[in-house]
């Protein structure tokens, strides 16, 4: 959400709330594509990859382009879209992604901690949340290392808040967005036209409406049940091969630019 | 008034004042015509057209507004075969049923049902508006691409018409045929074919019939709702019984002009232009026939003692829809000579399933699903 909150702040882009249904057609879409024999009927229904590429190229065009303000740059941040990678950037040949990365452990300690429900994660255990966070993010990471680094690009989320105007000037490179100094003050810009707009029901609503800051890094360290940090590497291999040490606690994840020490102590 | 150069001067002063004055007051207005209308950004879709190409590169447009025709009704109510003589007119394609369009369908109405995830999605600009767009979209390209372009396009899948409400409003010029039979004979049909739907018991005829009377009783609500103008209840048995006169009055209803070919879609399977079977759908091995009367009575006797007893009470859309509930089988006409010849060719054992056509013969190989 911050990620999306700081491009809204750019006065050419529009990424808006999440839809919530996007990913849920691209998961269902999924499902007819993996089973053969679903496949199989489909095609003997004339229902072939093309036709169901071509309808779902007009579905999500039209939830993206129409659940908010016009804009020349449309984006759009529903967090499990992402599983579909691959498929999105064959059906959007000219779409461009951003993989949002972030130590897993911070991750789940905040969806336990603020009872995000998210559906197969058990917010009773750290383990099985770290579990399913490193099979998600798995998931999400091969496919974006598939379509390559001209499409997709990862950002770490301890990165976008220690050092926010270097690695939006990357972000916007890598976009061909040209810069605008509101993308780092994306906080004067909530609720108005051309700006951020939030949604009452989504869960990181009251963390963006502050500007960029670093209260959420370390939260985490002290809240991990002994036994899962003894086990950390094995339950999620994905934070050594993200460059997070498991067995750090915290990791030294690098020191926040001063604007952000500024910005923290404001919040 | 004497003319002095003084006068003169003054006079073409002040009209030169008000053309500057004019020109820029017009200028000022479309001055903030432009920034208005910035302030209202709309837009656009970069290709208005939608378009389809035939084999002989024809082009065809379509759009939300073409005059659509949705087939639907319980399963084993005549549905396939209903398609099937449409597809035989040369301007109209129906084809095969593309099974996603009622998923999406019931995906959609899962959505809108639940009021808190509708309050969430208002939230996130995500309203009906915007789903209806996306829903147009998604099924105009699903019917437009899955078969041959065709003047009119139809499509057939069961249970969409439990959507017919919603669909009415989505594709304002469509119409909807809705196929009609006595339950009896559609469960009797689903029990000894094993055509699986969820939510049927093929175990229990009373079952069946109960969900039997629930479906076509939304089916049947929603089109008597959209109206007589764009909703026509089609009646299997006699479809099937007089052939000539139903489809005559069927494409009187849909505004489209005759032609024979309906009267003999058997004729045009798998031809361009033609009928389009899929080997995998139930209905495949009977459709492949001319219009007959094989099926009409083959539930007589097989009905068990207790349901047929408490028949009325089981299935009050059976009264409603004008069988009666107590007679065994009712009588539903006498047909056509044409439907008694093909009965009589298809008896002899004239129509056999070509190879092509020849699906698995697993029991469970095709499940059509109810939302």
């Amino acid at each position: 959400t911050l990620m999306r909150a700081m491009l809204d702040a750019h006065p050419a882009v529009r990424c808006g709330e999440e839809t919530r249904v996007i990913p849920r057609i691209l998961a269902v879409k999924q499902m007819w594509a993996r089973s053969s024999k679903e496949k199989m009927r489909l095609d003997e229904a004339g229902v072939t990859d093309e036709v169901l590429d071509s309808a779902m190229q007009a579905f999500l065009l039209e939830i993206i382009v129409k659940h908010g303000e016009p804009a020349p740059y449309l984006c759009n941040k529903d967090p499990f879209a992402l599983k579909s990678l691959t498929y999105l950037a064959r059906i959007f040949p000219n779409a461009k992604f951003l993989l949002m990365v972030r130590d897993g452990r911070a991750s789940v300690h905040s969806m336990i901690s603020r009872k995000v429900t998210i559906a197969g994660f058990d917010l009773n255990s750290y383990r099985d949340c770290l579990t399913k966070w490193n099979r998600a993010i798995e998931t999400m990471y091969n496919q974006c290392m598939e379509v390559g680094l001209q499409r997709c690009m990862l950002v770490h989320y301890e990165q976008l808040v220690l050092h926010p105007e270097r690695w939006m000037r990357t972000l916007l490179k890598f976009l061909h967005i040209p810069w605008n100094q509101a993308v780092l003050h994306h906080e004067e810009m909530i609720g108005k036209a051309g700006g951020v707009s939030l949604s009452k029901v989504e869960r990181s609503t009251d963390q963006v409406i502050k500007p960029v800051n670093v209260e959420a890094l370390s939260k985490w360290v002290g809240k991990i049940p002994a036994d899962v940090l003894q086990d950390m590497p094995v339950i999620a291999p994905m934070l050594a091969k993200l460059g997070y040490d498991p067995y750090a606690n915290p990791p030294n994840y690098g020191k926040p630019d001063q604007k952000v020490v500024e910005n923290t102590r404001r919040v | 008034m004497r003319v002095t150069t003084r006068r003169v001067l003054l006079l073409v002063g002040s009209v030169a004042a008000l053309m500057v004055t004019l020109h820029l007051g017009q200028q000022v207005l479309e001055c903030q015509q432009v920034l208005s209308e910035r302030r209202h950004r709309l837009m656009r879709p970069e290709n208005e057209e939608l378009v389809m190409v035939d084999a002989n590169h024809v082009e065809y447009r379509y759009s939300k507004d073409m005059p659509l025709i949705f087939i639907g009704g319980v399963p084993r109510s005549g549905t396939t075969l209903m398609r099937a003589m449409l597809d035989a007119h040369p301007e109209v394609r129906c084809g095969e049923e593309t099974r996603i369009i009622p998923r999406v369908l019931a995906m959609r109405q899962a959505w809108s049902k639940s009021g808190r995830e509708k309050m969430r999605l208002d939230e996130a600009g995500v309203t009906d508006a915007v789903l209806d767009a996306a829903m147009q979209a998604f099924i105009l390209e699903v019917i437009a691409k899955h078969g041959e372009p065709a003047r009119y396009l139809c499509n057939k899948d069961p249970f969409t018409l439990k959507s017919s409400v919603y669909l009415s409003r989505l594709f304002p010029n469509s119409k909807f045929l809705l196929m009609v039979r006595d339950g009896r004979a559609s469960v009797h049909s689903m029990i000894t074919r094993k055509v699986t739907i969820a939510g049927f018991d093929l175990n229990s005829y009373r079952d069946c019939l109960t969900k039997w009377n629930k479906a076509i009783e939304v089916m049947y609500s929603q089109c008597l709702e959209i109206g007589r103008a764009r909703c026509l209840p089609v009646y299997y048995e006699q479809l099937v019984l007089h052939p000539e006169q139903s489809m005559h009055n069927i494409m009187r209803f849909l505004d489209i002009s005759w032609s024979d070919t309906v009267l003999h879609h058997e004729e045009l399977i798998g031809k361009p232009g033609g009928v389009s079977l899929s080997k995998i759908e139930r209905s495949t091995d009977q459709v492949i026939k001319p219009v007959n009367m094989e099926a009409l009575s083959k539930w007589i006797g097989h009905i068990p003692g207790d349901v047929l007893q408490d028949m009325a009470h089981i299935a009050p859309m059976l009264a409603r829809l004008g069988y009666d509930p107590y007679a065994n089988p009712p009588n539903y006409g006498h047909p056509d000579p044409l439907v008694v010849n093909n009965t009589h060719r298809v008896l002899k054992g004239d129509y056999k399933t070509p190879a092509n056509l020849k699906g698995h013969l697993q029991v469970t190989q095709n499940t059509s699903s109810p939302h």
